[in-house]
């Protein structure tokens, strides 16, 4: 299959997202920002009540300590878009994939909601859409014309905004010229106000997010388990030096 | 997509114009002819943007809107914009909520019913002007018509404000509860005080390495946490290298506190004695090296370190650190944030912060404090100032009295941001007529005869200067990005057109045919000046390019030194902080503050807001109390044990957070939740702090010190399971559920 690749991706691309933890201020501008985005559902007080979210980013806040000295940390987690993804193997409809630019894509049409990808995910990252979204009129007039707004029974996740990505693919290609580094920018990098997330190309080594990979703060979430994340955190507290 | 159609249906449908389309003969070959031709520039499923201007807070950042087909689809900063760079925050994110929300009011309505039935009767507009235009005239006196108003914008304020001058009435007294969680009227103030100006200052953040913040929520509400958030990141991991350290004293640790290097917990209205200690062992011990401390020592000559530290409960031995750290450092700054305005000890306790500026000399300096240069914007810059409650009390007192015939509500929702205690939903039924001018039935809508709704932000006309401002002068332009969805009216129009059925002096100072007319005739001051990013040769050119850019900016960084006014060797106020309700019925400390997501309950209308989880507690959708794991334990409560939270002027019941990050004698509760009206998002859920707040003020400034009151906890033995993301299961405190 993979030698049919489709002609609007750009082989020999890894895309590739870091979170600079020590910039990064808990603030959800990314949250709200992915989901206005990419028609993400409101999953309501009651599911949330039984602790449901229908969001692509979730910021985790871990304490260390106890009064009075006492710190707490932020970790915005999103799909890791790994290279070897649990989720991938055990979809028995090729409903997630791996495309040819590294990024785990999530196939509505085709996905039965069989929810085993969300089980194999090691970050918890897929949300399943077990009611019918609903968008009261007028809000329907706000979605995303570029993205598919799922229904239930559906599986979804963080795709890096590959909708902003193909339109600046396409746009450069129009051109004649290369996408640039740091022209694509998917709606939480957009918006992010501390400037904690950076994204780009990862087989690109003068990239800057191959610059930050390099970091001697840099980390990869469950790193031990071989996934292999396109996403790279820095660890907060301390400079680069 | 209609949703009769079956899938089935829709396949046979298509297999079967498919087939008719193989057997029909050869057709006569025409152009088809659209029932509607679209405009020349809209391109189907292409993208145009417009630049405006974000009216979630009083910030004032520019964005950018994606517009199809003339809905509009997303907001993101404005990355020409020098105050925000492109970023926005994630209230910024959620406006499109507030222009396509399913319960905004869709034309002008009387209430009917008699005032809270909530029975509305739509009326024509001219109907609606005939009708204010005729309370307007028959008032027996001028001085019995009241304008409040919220944040309004810069042109409406000052539209309102000749207004009612050619009226002869008072001026507009503005309040509104985000302004006064973050101390705006009381750094105003300060401003005043000890830089010789009434302009908000700047705390260069991205310069310091040193930052000490008193309850300064920078990086979620307080004054313009977008730009703020920016410079943070730069002051973290900056391009040179080095690593600004940050330390936050504040009775709860907000995310802003989190996010810094230490958190130093301290008993609420006690930041000022802090800040006092810190300056008196830098001055005593002479540490630094910012020349002789020899002026400074008057300053803190009436200072006790020991009783300081004692009062606070911060341990001398960490003020000692520190104060050496303070002094050592090469560009500190301190900046007075909005837990400390917010008490009746503010004013002297702000002072005493922004000393440690002026004993560290940062004023004017890299990383610490400046001005905003107004430049040529200086005539535009006739902002609204944030009133102080005392004067908000003034006016409910005026309206007991009966003294108020006629009430204009403007962009203000004061029954739900009031304490209640003030009495203005009392005051409010005492007025004989009072108009309402929001986009929602709101609390003091739903108590309105006349609701005259005007657009939301997106779909309206203005500017902003932004204040605090920018490192150089700007002010955004703002423009509609989509045709009204209903039939709203801009408030500023609604004015220029009862102005001109006034006829005589009203008609006279606002000849104005419409909102854009002024605007235009404003914004040509700034036509013209050498310092913009862009010129153009006529003024309706410059027009052109202001909606378009967003705005106007000074190419070049223009930061303003503050000339500071000589403040003598008078040593600085030593102010205890006072409570209302006694220590030993009401144990607890009451700490209503700012939802990062809902800010002061202006956001609970809007779904993405309510669902997104306050970054501390994970909670979601909800009113919470937040209480000390040793205060939960004395009480015998753990996290959704229901309480009721009890102060001398209210009480409400809502379920515990057991926060590890919070002073064992303060009991935190987020604003923003309670509303009884406002959509069906936002009502009927969770509670409303103001209830508990006692009306009393700052002394020194007037503004509302709505961290005054103390309060106690009752369990009442029942639970409700509060939305949270963190998971509860086990003693593990992840936050995945």
């Amino acid at each position: 299959m993979a030698q049919a690749a489709k002609p609007s991706a750009e082989p020999g691309r890894r895309w590739g997202l870091v979170v600079d933890l020590d910039r990064c201020t808990g603030c959800q501008a990314c949250v709200v920002a992915c989901q206005a985005e990419n028609n993400v559902p409101v999953a309501g007080e009651k599911q949330a009540g039984y602790g449901r979210w229908m969001h692509w980013i979730i910021i985790h806040r871990y304490w260390e300590g106890e009064y009075p000295n006492i710190k707490a940390r932020f970790m915005p987690v999103m799909c890791q878009q790994c290279d070897e993804a649990p989720c991938e193997p055990v979809c028995p409809v090729f409903a997630t994939y791996h495309n040819p630019e590294g990024l785990n894509a999530q196939i509505y049409n085709r996905c039965i909601g069989t929810r085993f990808c969300g089980n194999a995910c090691p970050y918890k990252v897929r949300t399943y859409n077990w009611f019918r979204p609903e968008f009261p009129a007028p809000l329907t007039e706000q979605l995303n014309p570029d993205v598919t707004v799922r229904s239930r029974g559906i599986m979804e996740k963080c795709t890096f905004c590959i909708q902003r990505i193909r339109r600046a693919e396409l746009d450069a290609r129009a051109q004649g010229r290369e996408v640039a580094d740091g022209e694509i920018q998917p709606a939480c990098v957009q918006t992010c106000p501390p400037e904690a997330l950076i994204f780009g190309d990862l087989n690109d080594p003068e990239s800057r997010v191959s610059q930050l990979a390099r970091s001697r703060r840099s980390f990869r979430l469950l790193e031990e388990l071989g996934t292999d994340p396109g996403v790279i955190y820095l660890k907060g507290g301390e400079t680069n030096a | 997509m209609s949703k009769k159609i079956s899938r089935r249906q829709f396949i046979k449908f298509t297999a079967g114009t498919a087939t008719a389309a193989g057997v029909a003969p050869k057709l006569h070959r025409m152009l088809q002819e659209p029932f509607v031709h679209p405009p020349e520039d809209l391109l189907p499923g292409q993208a145009t943007w417009y630049a405006s201007t974000c009216r979630q807070c009083s910030a004032g950042c520019g964005i950018i809107v994606r517009v199809i087909n003339g809905r509009a689809k997303k907001i993101e900063g404005n990355p020409l914009y020098p105050l925000n760079r492109g970023k926005l925050c994630a209230r910024g994110q959620a406006g499109l909520q507030a222009l396509y929300h399913p319960d905004r009011l869709r034309n002008a309505v009387r209430q009917t019913g008699g005032r809270g039935s909530r029975q509305f009767e739509p009326l024509y507009w001219d109907e609606a002007l005939d009708l204010l235009a005729e309370k307007i005239g028959s008032l027996s006196d001028p001085g019995r018509l009241a304008v409040l108003g919220g944040l309004l914008p810069d042109h409406l304020y000052r539209l309102l404000s000749l207004l009612l001058d050619s009226l002869g009435s008072p001026p507009p007294v503005t309040f509104d509860l985000h302004s006064a969680l973050e101390g705006r009227g009381a750094a105003a103030r300060l401003a005043q005080l000890t830089l010789g100006s009434a302009e908000l200052p700047v705390y260069d953040l991205e310069g310091a390495d040193v930052v000490f913040s008193f309850g300064a929520n920078f990086l979620e509400t307080w004054m313009s946490p977008v730009a703020q958030s920016l410079a943070y990141g730069n002051m973290r991991q900056g391009p040179f290298g080095g690593r600004g350290f940050l330390v936050q004293f504040e009775p709860r640790l907000s995310a802003t506190a989190a996010s810094a290097d230490r958190w130093i917990p301290l008993r609420p209205g006690t930041e000022g004695f802090v800040a006092l200690a810190l300056g008196r062992i830098i001055v005593e011990e002479r540490l630094g090296h910012a020349g002789s401390h020899r002026p400074h020592a008057a300053l803190y000559q009436d200072v006790d370190v020991t009783e300081m530290a004692e009062a606070s409960q911060v341990p001398i031995e960490t003020l000692r650190q520190l104060a050496q750290l303070f002094a050592d450092a090469e560009h500190p700054v301190a900046i007075p944030g909005g837990s400390l305005a917010g008490q009746q000890n503010g004013g002297p306790g702000m002072l005493a912060v922004q000393a440690l500026n002026r004993v560290v000399a940062q004023f004017g300096r890299v990383g610490g404090v400046f001005l905003s240069s107004p430049g040529p914007s200086g005539a535009l810059r006739r902002t609204a100032k944030a009133d102080s409650f005392s004067s908000v009390q003034d006016l409910i007192g005026r309206m007991k009295a009966g003294e108020v015939d006629l009430l204009l509500v403007v962009g203000a929702n004061p029954v739900f941001e009031l304490p209640s205690a003030a009495g203005f939903a009392e005051a409010i039924e005492r007025v004989p007529y009072v108009v309402c001018f929001n986009s929602f039935v709101d609390e003091t809508g739903a108590r309105a005869d006349l609701i005259l709704p005007d657009h939301t932000y997106l779909e309206s006309w203005g500017y902003q200067v932004p204040h605090p401002g920018a490192d150089r002068p700007a002010v955004s332009s703002q423009q509609p990005v989509v045709r009204p969805v209903h039939d709203t009216r801009a408030s500023a129009d609604v004015f220029l057109a009862l102005a001109s059925r006034l006829g005589g002096r009203p008609a006279e100072v606002l000849p104005w045919p419409d909102e854009v007319s002024f605007l235009e005739e404003t914004v040509r001051e700034l036509h013209g000046s050498s310092l913009g990013a862009y010129t153009a040769d006529t003024p309706a050119g410059f027009f052109a390019l202001w909606r378009q850019y967003g705005g106007w900016w000074s190419e070049k960084e223009l930061p303003l030194e503050p000339e500071v006014p000589d403040p003598g060797a008078q040593p600085l106020p030593i102010v205890p902080p006072l409570f209302e309700g006694n220590q030993q019925t009401y144990p607890f400390h009451l700490y209503p503050y700012p939802s990062v997501a809902l800010s002061d309950g202006r956001g609970a209308a809007l779904p993405w807001l309510q669902e997104t989880p306050d970054p501390m507690t994970t909670a979601r959708w909800g009113t919470w109390v937040e209480l000390n794991p040793e205060a939960a334990r004395s009480l015998g409560v753990e996290d959704n044990d229901i309480v009721r939270v009890i102060s001398p002027y209210g009480e409400l019941e809502a379920p515990v957070v057991v926060f590890p990050g919070i002073q064992p004698e303060v009991v935190a509760i987020p604003v923003g939740q309670g509303h009884t009206d406002y959509g069906r998002f936002a009502q009927q859920r969770g509670s409303n702090p103001m209830d508990l707040v006692a009306p009393v003020v700052d002394s020194e400034s007037g503004s509302l010190a709505w961290g005054a009151t103390r309060v106690r906890l009752e369990p009442t033995g029942r639970k409700q399971a509060l939305a949270r993301l963190e998971s509860l299961d086990g003693a593990g405190r992840e936050t995945l559920g």
